[in-house]
Parts: C-alpha cells; sequence; structure tokens
C-alpha cells in the first residue's frame, strides 16, 4: 500500500513535466481511438445506407459513381435515361418493383429528389428497415413535398410550410423556382441516412417546376392551372437519373443486371448495392490504413514521449533512489515503484484520452452528419476500441519496464552512495 | 557488533586492493570514530559493512550473523531492519513531508515498525519525539517542506529517520561535513543523546580529526586498511 502512495507522490513533485507526457499521451489515445470510430462508423453507416434493393440502375458509368450519387447523393449525376426504359425494365419478369430517382434540384443545400410513392413503400435501409411518417403522409399533388427528418429539423420547417426550389445542388442557388412553391405535407422519421437530408417530390413536381425551363434557364412560360395537375400530360415525366430495382428472388439478380447492361435502347449500368459498396471500402481502404498507420505512428510517439521522460528523469533521481534503499527499499521495491509511475501515467492518459475521445466525438458528430451525411454513433466503445486500449497500457507497462529495469541495476550498482 | 576478519575487496579484477583490512571489532554500544580522508575507501567500507558489496575475500559479521553468508535479498532485509544511515547531505526524499521521511524505514521494516510500536507510541508520536530529542521542534516538524529546512535541520531529521525503530547499528557517513564547526560538535552530542537511549551501536566516519575527542574509540582508516590509498 506504500508504494502507490510513494510513486504518486514522486509523480506530483515532478507535475510539470508528468502533465506534459500525460496530455501528449492522452491525445495519442483519443486520435486512436477517434480514427477507429471514423473507420467503423463510416462502414456501417455507408452500408446503411439502402437495403433491400437488388439493383441500382443508371446511366454509364463507374459502379461507385453510380452509387455515390443515387444513394449518397455525393457528386453529379451522369446523363439521365428515359422514363420509357424505366418503365420496359420495370415490366421485366422477375422485377418485384422500382423507385425511380430524378436529381438536380435542391433546397438550402438539401438534394431534392423527385420519385414515387413506391419510395415510401419500398425503399428501406439499415436493416431491412422501411422508411416511416413522424407526421404528415406522402406526396399526393404536384406540388407536394415530404422532408427528410434532418432538413424538417435543421431548417424548421413543420407541416404546411411552403417551400420554394432551387435549380441545381449548391446552398446557394441563384436560380429559384419561386414561382412554384412546394408545401410540406409528410415528414420522416429520423433514419441516420442520406434519407434524412432529402427532400422528396414527386417526379411530376420536378417536371413542373422545370415547365418552360431551356438549357438550365427560365424561360416564359405559357403554364395553365389545367396543366399543373398529377394527371396532366405535360408533367408526365421523360427522363430520370436512376432506379432502385427489387427483385422477386435475388437468385435472378445477375441474369437482371446482365440484361440491363446490354439493354440496346440506350447505354445502361445495373450495379449490386453490396458489390458497390466493396468497391468503394477498396478505394477508401488505402487512405484508411494510412490514417491508421499515422495514428500508430502518433501512439508510438506518445509512449516513446513516456520512456523518455522516465529514462531521462532517472540520473536526476539516482540519489533518491539511493536514499530509498538506505532506508531498507530493496531494488525490487525500487523497480516496482518506477513500474507504478508509468502504470499510474499510462492509466490516467487513458481515462484522459477516452474523456476527450468523447468531447471530440461529441463536437464533431453534427457536423459530419450536417456537411457529410456521416453518422458518428456515441455510445460505447468498439470491441477493436477496447483491444486498442488493451494494447495500448499492456505497451505502456512495457515501456515502464525499461526505465525501471534500468533503476533496479542502477540501485544495485550505486548502493546507498551515488558517485556523482 | 561488527567483526571483520580479512576483508579483502577491489572493483575490478586486476586492479589493486582498495579494502584490505586484517580484522577490526566494534564492541556493542560503542560510539566509534572511523577517521579518513577522501579517497581512503571509506565509502567502499561502509558498503561493505552494509552488506550491499559483496568483499572478494574475508567475511563481515554484524549482530554475530556473516553477511557473506546470506542471500541478496535476506542482506536487504537485515539491512532494513538493524541498520540505520546517516549521509553527508541531500538526505532527504524530497516530495514527502518531514514526518513522512523520518517514518520511511518503517515502511521498509516490519520489525522497526514494531519496535516502534512496542513503545506504545505511534510511528508520528515516535518521530516526533526523536526530532524533539535532537531539536526540531514541533511547529517545524509539522509545518514545514523538506526544502525548506536549513542543512542543519536536515541532518536532523535524516538523523532522527536513522534512530527510528531502534535499529543496533548506526552507519553515518560524513553527516557533519556540511555543518560549521559550533554546530557539528552540538549534532554529535544530540547523536550521542539518541544512540545510547536506544542503545544503539554508532560507526562513525568523516575526515574531520577535530571531532575525534568525543568518541569512545578512534581509528585511522590509514592505519587499517592495508591497501594503498588511491591518489596517494
Amino acid at each position: 500500500m506504500f508504494l502507490p502512495q510513494l510513486s504518486w507522490k514522486s509523480l506530483c513533485h515532478r507535475k510539470v513535466t508528468v502533465l506534459l507526457t500525460l496530455v501528449s499521451i492522452a491525445m495519442s489515445v483519443t486520435l486512436l481511438l477517434l480514427v477507429e470510430q471514423i473507420r467503423k462508423d463510416a462502414r456501417s453507416s455507408f452500408s446503411a445506407a439502402i437495403s433491400g434493393t437488388d439493383l441500382i440502375v443508371g446511366g454509364r458509368t463507374g459502379s461507385v459513381p453510380l452509387l455515390l450519387f443515387s444513394v449518397f447523393h455525393l457528386g453529379n449525376p451522369s446523363n439521365n435515361i428515359g422514363w420509357t426504359t424505366y418503365e420496359r425494365i420495370r415490366a421485366l419478369p422477375g422485377v418485384k418493383w422500382g423507385i425511380p430517382v430524378s436529381l438536380g434540384d435542391s433546397h438550402k443545400g438539401y438534394r431534392v429528389i423527385g420519385t414515387t410513392t413506391d419510395y415510401f413503400r419500398y425503399f428501406q435501409y439499415g436493416k431491412k428497415q422501411s422508411l416511416a411518417f413522424k407526421e404528415g403522409a406522402a406526396f399526393a399533388g404536384v406540388f407536394e413535398l415530404v422532408l427528410g427528418a434532418e432538413v424538417a429539423a435543421k431548417l424548421g420547417y413543420r407541416l404546411g410550410d411552403s417551400i420554394v426550389l432551387s435549380h441545381g445542388a449548391g446552398a446557394v442557388s441563384f436560380a429559384e423556382h419561386s414561382d412554384m412553391p412546394f408545401r410540406v405535407v409528410g415528414i420522416l422519421e429520423p433514419t441516420a441516412t442520406p434519407v434524412d437530408r432529402s427532400v422528396l417530390v414527386s417526379l411530376q413536381g420536378i417536371e413542373a417546376i422545370h415547365l418552360g425551363w431551356q438549357s438550365g434557364a427560365a424561360k416564359p412560360a405559357d403554364v395553365t392551372a389545367d396543366d399543373l395537375t398529377m394527371a396532366s400530360p405535360r408533367l408526365q415525366p421523360t427522363a430520370i437519373t436512376a432506379f432502385y430495382l427489387g427483385l422477386d428472388t435475388r437468385l435472378a439478380t445477375f441474369r437482371l443486371q446482365r440484361q440491363i447492361n446490354d439493354y440496346r435502347g440506350e447505354p445502361l449500368q445495373a450495379v449490386l448495392p453490396g458489390v458497390a459498396l466493396q468497391e468503394l471500402w477498396q478505394l477508401v481502404g488505402l487512405a484508411e490504413s494510412a490514417l491508421l498507420l499515422v495514428t500508430l505512428c502518433v501512439a508510438f510517439t506518445g509512449l516513446l514521449g513516456l520512456l523518455t521522460v522516465l529514462w531521462s528523469g532517472l540520473n536526476e533521481r539516482r540519489r533518491e533512489m539511493a536514499i530509498l534503499r538506505s532506508v531498507g527499499a530493496r531494488p525490487l521495491h525500487v523497480f516496482v515503484l518506477l513500474i507504478m509511475e508509468s502504470a499510474f501515467i499510462t492509466l490516467i492518459s487513458l481515462l484522459v484520452g477516452v474523456a476527450l475521445f468523447y468531447f471530440i466525438l461529441w463536437l464533431l458528430a453534427p457536423v459530419l452528419a450536417r456537411d457529410f451525411g456521416f453518422y458518428l454513433t456515441l455510445g460505447g466503445l468498439y470491441e477493436s476500441q477496447w483491444y486498442m486500449l488493451l494494447a495500448f497500457s499492456a505497451v505502456g507497462l512495457m515501456v515502464g519496464m525499461i526505465p525501471a529495469w534500468r533503476a533496479y541495476r542502477n540501485s544495485l550498482a550505486d548502493g546507498l552512495t551515488v558517485r556523482l | 557488533m561488527v567483526e571483520i576478519d580479512n576483508l579483502k575487496f577491489r572493483w575490478q579484477l586486476n586492479q589493486d586492493w582498495v579494502i584490505d583490512i586484517p580484522a577490526l571489532t566494534i564492541a556493542t554500544g560503542e560510539t566509534f570514530y572511523l577517521q579518513g580522508s577522501s579517497g581512503s575507501g571509506k565509502s567502499t567500507l561502509l558498503n561493505l559493512v552494509g552488506g550491499i558489496l559483496q568483499p572478494d575475500s574475508g567475511d563481515i559479521r554484524v549482530l554475530g550473523e556473516s553477511l557473506s553468508a546470506m542471500t541478496h535479498a535476506r542482506r536487504d532485509q537485515f539491512r532494513a531492519d538493524h541498520v540505520g544511515f546517516l549521509f553527508q547531505m541531500f538526505n532527504l526524499v524530497p516530495y514527502l513531508s518531514l514526518l513522512e521521511n523520518v517514518i520511511l524505514p518503517c515502511r521498509f521494516s516490519v520489525r522497526r515498525r514494531q519496535n516502534v510500536l512496542a513503545t506504545g507510541r505511534s510511528l508520528e508520536q515516535e518521530a516526533l519525539r526523536l526530532l524533539e530529542c535532537l531539536g526540531v521542534g514541533e511547529s517545524v516538524a509539522v509545518c514545514r517542506k523538506v526544502t525548506e529546512l536549513s542543512v542543519g535541520q536536515q541532518q536532523r531529521v535524516a538523523a532522527a529517520r536513522a534512530l527510528i525503530g531502534a535499529p543496533e547499528l548506526i552507519i553515518a557517513d560524513e553527516p557533519t561535513s556540511a555543518l560549521d564547526s559550533d554546530a557539528r560538535e552540538n549534532f554529535v552530542q544530540l547523536l550521542f543523546n539518541e544512540v545510547r537511549a536506544s542503545s544503539a551501536t554508532l560507526l562513525f566516519v568523516s575526515h574531520d580529526p577535530a571531532l575525534a575527542g568525543l568518541f569512545d574509540r578512534t581509528v585511522g582508516l590509514r592505519a587499517l586498511n592495508r591497501a594503498p590509498a588511491i591518489g596517494a
């Protein structure tokens, strides 16, 4: 009981040095945990974005870009595909359902998705969870829209509010469809996927706001009230950006994929969401490993700092050790004393590091969710993080053994008198 | 109390002997003064008597027990239980309080702790009593930090620490050399009082011949040690 007390007092005696070391180690612990958290959460957050969809179909591009723009609303869509093409493929045997999506407009930085009410019926995320309405219901009219949970919360919209959509995907737009405001008729439950940041309208709505537009600019239009109904021939979609397909049986996936890729009407590409995600990981994997490597280096540097402090302290403390020896401390006591010091430093660093980790997570999570649709989980540590902490403390203790061993040797050699 | 028999020691095999003492006996209860200049092997001899260094040949018996016959761990324990040490200066652990410094030996030796507790006093009470006897009042003992003490006060605290728990042998290595001459004699007298009160034996080593007259017996290391003095 006395030795821990003694080593604690000795540490307190060297407050500044110990504190600096502690901070540097704690920060490397924080970084280690943070990188791992982002790595894990990136995977789960990306994988949770779409589920239950067997194929994503769009114009010819890479499978990763197709996945990125159609599911994550990242990057810019490729060529549109014809509505008739969608209808034809939707009618193929083995296809259970289809969700068309039309991208290109936005509202205050949030993407607008033109789709059909099938979106609310068939789209699934996470572990095959379906979308649910927190308030209201799906759009039924041309100028009705449904908001993702985050859009509603961040912009403070309620049912019945009037919203003007913008042309293009930027947060600031100079071309607003201000002549045709939309009414909020539904707000979705949060899903922690890109859906939360979506504004969902009917395909007819998308057509309506572009009536009379040519080459991306508004032109005085000859629009009558009859034109602005769901059934109006002028509002029937002619092109969409991509569509999701659900099949009767997963066994048909590859057959249909081939069929779509070979479609003669126009160049199409069908990707399996899982396969595209896998490809995405391969891309990200390299950066991930590099990040992890850097983090390990930081952790190593932190522990090296611990070694430096303990080691350089030894010489100044030879007299202290000799005094302890003269009052009856055995060399083993000296060894244990130093081990305890590094154990204290490591342990406190871990605690501070974990606390700092949660603090940063708490600060970072909303920002990442808003700007990148990246959802950090504020919960318990992952198993891999526990292992990291365990490994870190083990290495910390081993590092502590080096100076402890030297102190042990010193105190054997120095005896009670120190020749300085 | 201490019997030295044909003691020989050198640091390395091909070097000259540093210590070569045919015989020396220090009686129980004696205050023994070993006078030697620096480089005469004083510290080496003390490390040998303390059981920290191992002689190349010969034997040292302390309290009738042969140090060479003991294992390393046993010697460490023996030293902690039976020997109190007092050095030249910087004797105190800077991060412990004054009282904690005095009590320190009782943390490492059960025997010395029990010796104190057998008197019916607590460790703190005994430390305060010893400090009082050595001229460090309770106000200083409780309030001052170790680093705020004068050299003289530090040596008194160190002396109290060497004496606590009544070890049979007190080894003092130049404890007075940092003190001015008036304080020296005074310090040695106080030390004697306490050594006698606990009927311990004092082995006192110094280069200062002025103190020699105060001791029961004085021996010059030069006369005792047949090994050539370093630098001589």
